[in-house]
């Protein structure tokens, strides 16, 4: 058996479900079966896993408890391979996992996506952040951009349910609200702040100011589409009052 | 060059580095840890690294990987030691996984020349992107393979002489190896070349009565300190350190092991003279 052969025999052992014993193994000065060393390798592989997943999803581990959380977990490790050097993100399909497996328990998913999102705000890469005199640079023309860059960590996600309840009561070792649907969607943004990961919930005007942000667009445009969907508000005041509020939230970056 | 005596540098041991000077020569990173885009960990490690040197220490370089390194990993690495400027960059002597897939484990290689040839053009694709000497740390395992031609000291010693890497001997790892394998640990120490030696670990492992798992989670045993002098013996002079990964105790507590670690390098490396 060459090298290659064995290390693809190895990692299936290693992967299947049930761990078999191979003839490839020397006997064990000790009288351990090749089956209960590999089974070693086997366990280790599951509980490291298991681990990254509850480390990474701290409140849906809380909100679900132990056995229901290692339950799904041990069967997303046996369902997903990783295919990362960095272990932490291996969890990155898990929210839509626990989608697809608790489709009557939706707020799971959702409390496992902000968890998620958190922990890469957590991590994600640096920006040089927009302070107000950037701000009253590009006012002055002094400073060109041609749009609003928002900082690496940014991302905006749909709750449906009490999610941020459930997360606040939980983050307070508090026991959780009861799961509610609220009467309209809610766009929560979530980014890092200093150090520390941040998210709040947003309203429609900001939630869709933010979005063409995202989307790259120049101050002028986000001007333009904010006064033509919300023609009930003051959309130039209302979007200035943004800008300084994104700017002290630590929002957006600025090039070079 | 005397290195002295350093820690694994912990999360759970931050404050106590950032708060004040601990009595420590250097400190070892998990490379892995701190391979990210930004934020808190990158900002910590910059205010460490003013008050200590540093080597970095990973787990995903694959050495034994039969198609090659990653190259994203190695120049993510890379850019980590520009960071870091460490005294060394160390990994495990295994593989990580194959096609594609990360077993995000320490996998043992069958001590054969086939594996030779992969490890060795390996540590010269790393040491060519790193331009420095890659350093390698023997394993803990519980498997063997029937397809093994020689020792695991004497693969090692064949890999440093083919390629001048330098070796991270985990004295713990040689005592769980030797007891699951039935090999003596003292032939393992008298079998690897002195001048390959550039730094220890020393940690702690579970005791399972018929096999021993390298968990790090325990202090140093009895035994692993035995072995330690001896290997001082043979090595001489080495950076010496306490690793543990699980079970983090508070600082002072390791700061006492590697205490014991100081005392037992005296003794052997300094003996009293008799008048």
């Amino acid at each position: 058996m060459n090298l290659q052969e064995l290390q693809t025999n190895f990692q299936d052992i290693v992967l299947n479900a049930e761990c078999v014993g191979a003839n490839w193994v020397s006997k064990s000065a000790q009288g351990l079966s090749a089956q209960d060393r590999l089974a070693i390798y086997h366990n280790a592989y599951r509980v490291r896993l298991i681990d990254v997943l509850l480390d990474t999803f701290e409140h849906t581990a809380t909100y679900l408890g132990d056995d229901w959380f290692h339950q799904l977990a041990s069967a997303y490790v046996q369902s997903h391979n990783s295919t990362h050097n960095n272990i932490g993100m291996y969890g990155q399909a898990f929210p839509l996992f626990l989608a697809e497996q608790l489709p009557h328990d939706r707020e799971v998913s959702e409390l496992a996506l902000m968890d998620w999102k958190l922990r890469r705000a957590f991590d994600g890469a640096e920006n040089t952040i927009m302070t107000q005199n950037h701000l009253q640079q590009i006012a002055s023309g002094e400073r060109q951009v041609s749009s609003l860059l928002p900082v690496a960590t940014l991302s905006i996600s749909t709750h449906h349910f009490n999610t941020l309840d459930i997360w606040h009561a939980i983050n307070q070792d508090e026991h959780p609200p009861v799961v509610e649907q609220l009467p309209q969607p809610v766009d929560v943004l979530i980014w890092r702040k200093g150090h520390s990961p941040h998210f709040r919930s947003l309203s429609t005007i900001e939630a869709s100011a933010i979005t063409c942000v995202c989307s790259g667009h120049t101050m002028d445009a986000i001007g333009a589409a904010l006064e033509k969907d919300f023609p009930d508000i003051d959309a130039a005041t209302e979007f200035g009052l943004m800008l300084h509020r994104w700017i002290d939230d630590r929002l957006l970056a600025i090039d070079g | 060059m005397t290195f002295g005596f350093g820690l694994g540098l912990r999360t759970q041991h931050y404050n106590d580095f950032l708060d004040a000077p601990q009595p420590v020569d250097w400190l070892e990173v998990i490379s892995d840890n701190y391979m990210v885009d930004g934020g808190k960990p990158l900002a910590i490690l910059d205010r460490i690294r003013a008050d200590y040197p540093m080597a970095m220490h990973g787990v995903s370089l694959s050495i034994g990987a039969i198609n090659g390194l990653d190259t994203d990993y190695l120049n993510r690495l890379k850019v980590l030691e520009q960071r870091i400027e460490p005294m060394w960059v160390s990994d495990h002597l295994c593989w990580t996984g194959a096609h594609g897939r990360k077993l995000h484990d320490l996998m043992p290689l069958p001590f054969t020349h086939e594996a030779l040839q992969v490890i060795e053009r390996n540590v010269y694709q790393a040491q060519e992107a790193l331009q420095r000497p890659l350093v390698l740390e023997n394993v803990s395992s519980y498997v063997e393979f029937t397809t093994s031609e020689m020792t695991e000291w004497e693969f090692l010693t064949e890999i440093c002489q083919a390629t001048g890497c330098k070796l991270l001997l985990d004295i713990n790892n040689i005592y769980v190896s030797a007891f699951n394998h039935g090999f003596s640990p003292s032939d393992f120490i008298s079998g690897v070349p002195v001048d390959s030696v550039i730094q220890f670990h020393l940690a702690g492992h579970q005791d399972n009565g018929n096999h021993l798992i390298d968990t790090h989670d325990h202090p140093v045993c009895d035994g692993v300190w035995g072995l330690y002098q001896q290997a001082l013996k043979h090595f001489g002079d080495v950076a010496i350190m306490v690793e543990r990964d699980d079970k983090i105790p508070p600082l002072s507590e390791l700061l006492a092991e590697l205490g014991t670690a100081r005392a037992l390098a005296d003794k052997v490396l300094n003996p009293k003279v008799a008048v």
